[in-house]
């Protein structure tokens, strides 16, 4: 394992040389930022509305539970953005060592492909970590408030990460499967956003098959955590995706070798 | 040190590497000449793992490369035809990755990298991008990148290719630094290069072994000649009736002229075609239309090519024909009667020959 934390170190720091990490990490928290405050401010009033319609009739339209309504919208929207990012962040995991070359100096060095591919991954969640880092800060804010849930937001990063995870297990393996850069992007928008939102198709299925198919669905089991609901099941359900990913990259690797060029 | 026997690599139905065998000793440099294409670089990625053999055997320092991957990786240092860098890195942060991968104790890191860089050059460049730097200095990083463990054995594929002539002599002399500390297998498509560099030469095209010899010996066998191609038809003698009684008049006739060498006669149907060999600066041209005119015959052609030493290692290397090699030396052309005479016995088995004895392998000269 020693060399997979070299290599996660070298895919860290190749980040963070290039613009590129810098301009991703402060568009994700800028854009947490704002949902963050924009819903904030969206709750509040309708809140507020609710208190009204309770002085003036003594009863309420709205069902609120405010802090949890308001950690879930944010947090299904921090998945939607994560959706959006880290396809970009995957796409040269693998695509951009082979067109380089280094993939010739990783797989003649002294190292196993799993370690690799270990490294690679790990790279990849340091730099998901940094990203989300920024958006702790607005917890704090919302714990100087008074009404927060802590275990809440807990189970949501928990959430996010185990997301994250599996969207970067499956991206590097799209990665490795890719000569071609934007052909990784676009593949892995295409695997990811179809195992996000397939749960969409359960809405109009036949009642057997609804459980089915949300099984599959990324967001299907995200949405538990963003309720505070820490099951096993979907802790597994990501760490599947993972395992399978990161396997299927190895396997993939070992593949590349056999090829000419 | 390194040890290959059989290796072998098929890509599909097509043969890149066919059955290579051979050794290298400690501390020797053996260059690997090819045109492109021709199976260096093939065989260089199966030698350092990176390529799965579909057959054959490859030992390093007593390891085999199946059975202890690691252990081989560890005693190879390799500069693939592009320098495998980071660009975002510095040079002295590159060093450092490759050291930690490749398995430097973190104790003598420093020290390896530090030495990496004098030895390759490039304290002047060390914290600079790697990606900044010219073709030459992202050279003499890849060669950095591969010695920076220290390993006994180093590869090295095409590492003057895509250099300007001066990058390219600084890279050479770097790598004849090189020798002695490292057993080195290099491959370039440079004849002087390798003659300059290697202690024994391999002549390699499409996947097999054309030759093996000592830089010396090779360019003394490949050295230029002068040919002459006449071509000329004898009246009243038309068709092959009789053509050996013909060959020997023409032969004999030719052989007359001052400072002419080997004679090849080839009759066709109407024609015959000679082509004559002599020594560098011999002319033989003006002497050739009185002779022919002279004997009554007409001269249908007379043109004289200069094989050049990339001529003959293009000749050599690069035709379909199997046979196709040096003008055959004396001795040779009475293997190849004997090798005609036995049919597909004479056929040349190239691989199994390897004996360092400076024996050509193309053609017959395996009997």
């Amino acid at each position: 394992m020693r060399h997979a934390f070299a290599i996660a170190r070298r895919e860290l720091r190749s980040f963070f040389v290039s613009p590129i990490a810098y301009v991703v990490v402060t568009i994700f928290a800028f854009l947490s930022g704002a949902f963050f405050s924009n819903m904030l401010v969206y709750y509040v009033k309708q809140s507020t509305i609710a208190d009204r319609q309770i002085a003036l009739v003594g009863r309420s339209d709205f069902q609120l539970d405010v802090p949890t309504m308001f950690l879930g919208e944010f947090f299904k929207n921090e998945s939607f953005i994560l959706l959006l990012v880290l396809p970009l962040l995957t796409m040269g995991l693998i695509t951009d060592e082979r067109r380089k070359g280094t993939l010739e100096l990783l797989l003649t060095s002294p190292l196993r492909p799993g370690e690799l591919v270990a490294g690679k991954f790990l790279g990849a969640m340091a730099f998901l970590s940094v990203m989300l880092a920024p958006t702790v800060p607005l917890f704090v804010f919302l714990a100087l408030g008074g009404a927060w849930e802590p275990g809440v937001v807990l189970a949501s990063y928990i959430g996010l990460l185990a997301l994250g995870g599996a969207q970067i297990a499956l991206g590097l393996f799209v990665s490795s499967l890719c000569e071609n850069i934007l052909i990784s992007a676009f593949g892995t928008y295409g695997v990811l956003l179809i195992l996000h939102f397939v749960d969409t198709s359960a809405t109009i299925a036949r009642s057997i098959w609804v459980d089915f198919i949300n099984f599959f669905s990324f967001n299907f089991h995200y949405l538990n955590f963003t309720r505070g609901v820490l099951s096993l099941g979907d802790v597994i359900y990501f760490a599947t995706y993972m395992a399978l990913g990161l396997f299927l990259t190895q396997r993939s690797i070992e593949a590349i070798r056999f090829k000419r060029s | 040190m390194i040890s290959v026997q059989q290796l072998t690599k098929k890509f599909g139905r097509q043969v890149a590497v066919d059955s290579l065998t051979f050794e290298v000793q400690k501390g020797e440099v053996l260059g690997f000449l090819g045109p492109n294409g021709a199976g260096k670089t093939t065989t260089m990625r199966m030698v350092t793992g990176y390529l799965p053999p579909s057959g054959g055997r490859v030992r390093i320092d007593g390891y085999d490369l199946y059975d202890h991957p690691i252990e081989v990786k560890r005693r190879i240092g390799y500069l693939p035809e592009n320098p495998p860098v980071y660009p975002e890195l510095t040079v002295r942060q590159y060093l450092e990755f490759v050291a930690e991968i490749k398995d430097v104790p973190v104790s003598r890191r420093k020290a390896a990298v530090d030495r990496a860089l004098e030895r390759a050059q490039l304290q002047e460049v060390r914290d600079k991008r790697v990606g900044k730097l010219s073709k030459g200095f992202k050279q003499r990083v890849g060669l950095g990148q591969a010695i920076v463990h220290e390993p006994p054995v180093l590869i090295l594929d095409e590492p003057t290719s895509s250099l300007d002539p001066k990058q390219r002599v600084e890279v050479r002399h770097l790598i004849s630094q090189l020798k002695g500390e490292h057993t080195v297998i290099l491959s370039t498509h440079i004849l002087p290069e390798v003659s300059e560099i290697a202690d024994r030469v391999f002549i390699i095209n499409r996947g097999r072994v054309m030759a093996v010899d000592s830089p010396a010996n090779l360019s003394d066998r490949l050295r230029a000649r002068e040919m002459v191609t006449v071509q000329l038809r004898i009246p009243g003698r038309v068709g092959p009736g009789d053509s050996g009684k013909l060959c020997e008049e023409v032969r004999s006739a030719f052989a007359a002229l001052q400072g002419v060498g080997d004679i090849t006669v080839q009759p066709d149907d109407d024609a015959v075609t000679v082509k004559l060999e002599s020594a560098v600066g011999v002319d033989l041209r003006p002497e050739v239309a009185p002779l022919v005119v002279g004997r009554g015959w007409q001269l249908l052609g007379l043109a004289a090519d200069s094989l050049s030493l990339e001529q003959i290692f293009l000749t050599l290397v690069s035709d379909e024909n199997e046979e196709a090699r040096l003008p055959p030396s004396r001795a040779e052309r009475a293997s190849a009667s004997l090798a005609e005479a036995f049919g597909e016995g004479g056929k040349p088995r190239t691989t199994s020959q390897v004996d360092g004895g400076g024996k050509l392998m193309g053609g017959s000269a395996g009997l």
